[in-house]
């Protein structure tokens, strides 16, 4: 049978015990709104017992740690989620602004393509006609800029995105050194058997984080985590970190990224990165293609036309627009003269001949992108870019869907719940005035033992 | 399932979504739109394309319409004074025959005539904004000047060309008939004939027969000016027609890109009370826990 002075250390360590769970409970409480943070307890245990004979009598409650409470599962796929969100809202924001270059009606390049044939069509009612003819004139240099402007914003929005793409990797980079530098010490600490919740936490964030940025894969090995990106690039490995670094290619003037492997751009197929590369490498360049093609088809048939025809003074019509070709062909294209006397409106060399005005205008219902009209070709490019931001729209509500969904699941599991932590207080403070008033009885009986002998 | 604090943020979600669509109703009452990006409906925004461009070139056709009408306006109202004058010249022709007549009267008679002459070639000399309407195509230049070696002592410069305007998606109409076919057409020549005439009454033989001439004449001049006349109702009927097809067109936007504004405002209504709702759901579960009915203590 134990001895009074058993039931003093049982009480001693109960209070030990209890305290730790109001620390828990208040360091809950403390960071119930810290980004990462997974809630922790106390882990008890009951102490190994006294064995007098047959008897065994209980010997108080062990502290034996304190544990997080994570599911390792459900933050990788929010991990996977957030990759497919980013990338989806990094595409939408860079194609909104590209979608105001091709609008549906009264402005643009598609406004500019039927004011100039309209323009055609005035003139005809009376082709020698001076202010009509600049007018003409005016229409054609109209749609010599509507398609410059909207190469040139193509362009320059592309230049942006060289620029988000620096700053991302640098972030990247940025990450993947703190993420290693958790790594190591977690491998120092975990040696040691402790739970270190939250350096974890930290690193869970971070990696979520980096999450945002490049498609990511987690390694879990023992308590250190292998991060590579999904074509199996490393980025951290155990203590270690890879940087990735960018530079300008030569050949198609944005800036790639380099691994230590080599050239990784076309890899990347995840998060902000993967969302502003896919604008930039795939859509953008697509949309300028189009844009020099319907640029210069529109152009060859038009000069085809106009050199067929002749001008005020009787000459043969020379080019309408200056010839333009391939890549860089809408942001070139410019009207061939200024002078509005040399637009080649007669058939037969007679001023008041409109005969070429109609080969002029024929253009318009002619194939010269693609097997499309003008606006046919237009329309198009109007579509494609619609249909490439409302996709990626829903691919943004789908995906914010599920990871709102995964976060309240990841919530349940760690997050901090007011009402628990509150009824953990009362718990562990009723538990503690307990071990308390059982130390003070004790002390009672030492007393009334220690009087004993003074009788 | 364990319940945590995630009031706030299920609340924030539920802001997020009401607020975008309150936005989105907003916006499509305000425009009257329900496409007012590409993006809301790719498909409809390529098919507008198409219709504005249709649009804006039916408005074009109707201000060419409204233009060479003008101008055949103009022609044929000339047209009409010219055939009253040669009217008159016929007249002067028939009683000129008349044997009673002495030479002096004959004489006015001639001089009548060279004044009708000389109001006929300004006639067919009519210039328009600027360019000659009976000149066919080489209208920058006077088309009848007087040269005695020509027949009538007057020669055509304008050639036989006639232009064409398109008025219609695919529909072009004549807008001018050259001088050649009016005034100095082969075996039709008003000029010659009138100038015949002239002799005639002067010398007083062969009236009969240059009055016949002016009558050839007058019929070639009043069975082509008809052309005028039928163009001017034609073109009247293609503007009843693009008129229509304007308003057919208004429809296809309405239709494609429109917004049916009971729909809208429904919508509209239905997006504020949710936002009403989440809200007030915002403010009233916030701050409840536990940690309220312990501080008493």
């Amino acid at each position: 049978m134990g001895s009074l002075f058993t039931a003093l250390s049982i009480s001693v360590g109960s209070l030990e015990a209890q305290q730790a769970g109001l620390e828990t409970t208040t360091n809950n409480l403390a960071n119930m709104n810290t980004p990462g943070y997974c809630r922790q307890r106390p882990v008890l245990q009951e102490s190994d017992p006294i064995v007098q004979g047959s008897l065994a009598f209980g010997n108080g409650v062990s502290l034996t740690g304190i544990e997080s409470l994570r599911d390792s599962l459900l933050n990788v796929q929010i991990n996977n989620e957030t990759q497919e969100q980013s990338k989806s809202q990094a595409y939408v924001d860079t194609m909104n602004q590209v979608q105001p270059l091709f609008p549906m009606d009264t402005s643009g390049i598609g406004a500019a393509i039927s004011s100039f044939f309209q323009s055609l069509n005035g003139l005809s009612s009376n082709p020698s006609d001076s202010s009509l003819r600049q007018s003409t004139l005016a229409a054609a240099n109209g749609l010599a800029s509507s398609f410059n402007q909207a190469a040139g914003q193509l362009t320059s929005t592309r230049g942006n995105l060289d620029l988000n793409v620096q700053q991302d990797v640098q972030q990247v980079n940025q990450l993947t050194t703190q993420i290693a530098s958790l790594n190591r010490t977690l491998a120092t600490t975990s040696s040691t058997g402790a739970d270190y919740g939250s350096f974890m936490d930290q690193r869970d964030a971070l990696v979520q984080q980096l999450s945002g940025l490049i498609d990511v894969s987690v390694l879990q090995s023992g308590s250190s985590l292998t991060l590579t990106t999904r074509q199996g690039t490393a980025l951290v490995v155990d203590g270690q970190s890879f940087g990735l670094t960018t530079s300008l290619d030569p050949n198609d003037g944005t800036q790639h990224i380099y691994a230590q492997a080599g050239d990784i751009t076309g890899q990347i197929s995840g998060g902000k990165l993967g969302g502003a590369l896919q604008a930039r490498d795939q859509t953008i360049p697509s949309m300028l293609g189009q844009l020099d093609d319907l640029a210069s088809g529109l152009v060859t048939n038009l000069n085809l036309a106009h050199q067929k025809g002749f001008d005020l003074n009787g000459e043969q019509g020379g080019d309408l627009f200056n010839p333009i070709t391939g890549s860089g062909a809408a942001a070139s294209m410019s009207v061939a003269f200024t002078d509005p006397s040399l637009l080649a409106a007669s058939s037969d060399g007679t001023t008041g001949s409109n005969g070429n005005i109609a080969n002029l205008t024929a253009v318009a219902t002619q194939q010269v992108s693609n097997g499309m009209t003008p606006i046919q070709a237009y329309g198009n490019l109007v579509f494609q870019v619609g249909s490439a931001i409302s996709n990626a729209n829903a691919d943004v509500t789908a995906s914010t869907n599920v990871l709102q969904q995964l976060q309240q699941q990841q919530q349940s599991v760690s997050g901090v719940s007011l009402d628990e932590e509150a009824s953990n207080l009362l718990l562990y403070e009723r538990a503690y005035q307990a071990a308390a008033r059982a130390i003070s009885t004790v002390d009672t009986m030492f007393q009334t033992a220690i009087n004993m002998g003074a009788h | 399932m364990r319940l945590t604090a995630t009031e706030s943020t299920i609340l924030l979600n539920a802001l997020n979504a009401t607020d975008r669509a309150q936005q989105n109703a907003l916006l499509q009452v305000t425009t009257g739109k329900r496409v007012n990006v590409a993006s809301d409906d790719p498909a409809a925004a390529a098919m507008q394309v198409q219709i504005a461009d249709q649009t804006l070139a039916g408005d074009q056709f109707l201000r060419s319409i409204s233009s060479v009408t003008g101008e055949l306006q103009t022609a044929d109202s000339a047209l009409n004074s010219c055939v009253t004058a040669l009217q008159r010249a016929i007249t002067l022709g028939v009683q000129g025959a008349n044997g009673t007549l002495s030479e002096q009267d004959r004489d006015a008679l001639a001089n009548e005539i060279q004044g009708i002459s000389q109001q006929v070639m300004g006639i067919a000399n009519l210039n328009y904004n600027g360019h000659f309407l009976f000149a066919g195509t080489a209208d920058s230049q006077t088309p009848y000047v007087l040269d005695p070696n020509s027949p009538g002592g007057v020669k055509y410069q304008g050639n036989d060309q006639v232009n064409q305007i398109e008025v219609e998606q695919g529909h072009t109409v004549a807008m001018n008939l050259p001088g050649s076919q009016l005034f100095s057409a082969t075996g039709a020549n008003v000029f010659e004939a009138l100038s015949d005439l002239t002799d005639a009454l002067q010398n007083g033989t062969g009236i009969d027969t240059a009055t016949q001439s002016v009558r050839d004449a007058f019929d070639q001049l009043t069975t082509s000016r008809v052309f005028y006349g039928s163009t001017v109702d034609q073109l009247t009927s293609d503007v009843d027609f693009l008129n229509s097809k304007k308003l057919q067109l208004a429809q296809s936007t309405n239709d494609n890109v429109g917004v049916d504004m009971n729909v809208a405002a429904t919508n509209l209504v239905n997006a504020d009370n949710a936002r009403n709702a989440a809200l007030a759901a915002a403010a009233r579960t916030s701050n409840l826990s536990l940690l309220d009915y312990l501080g008493s203590n």
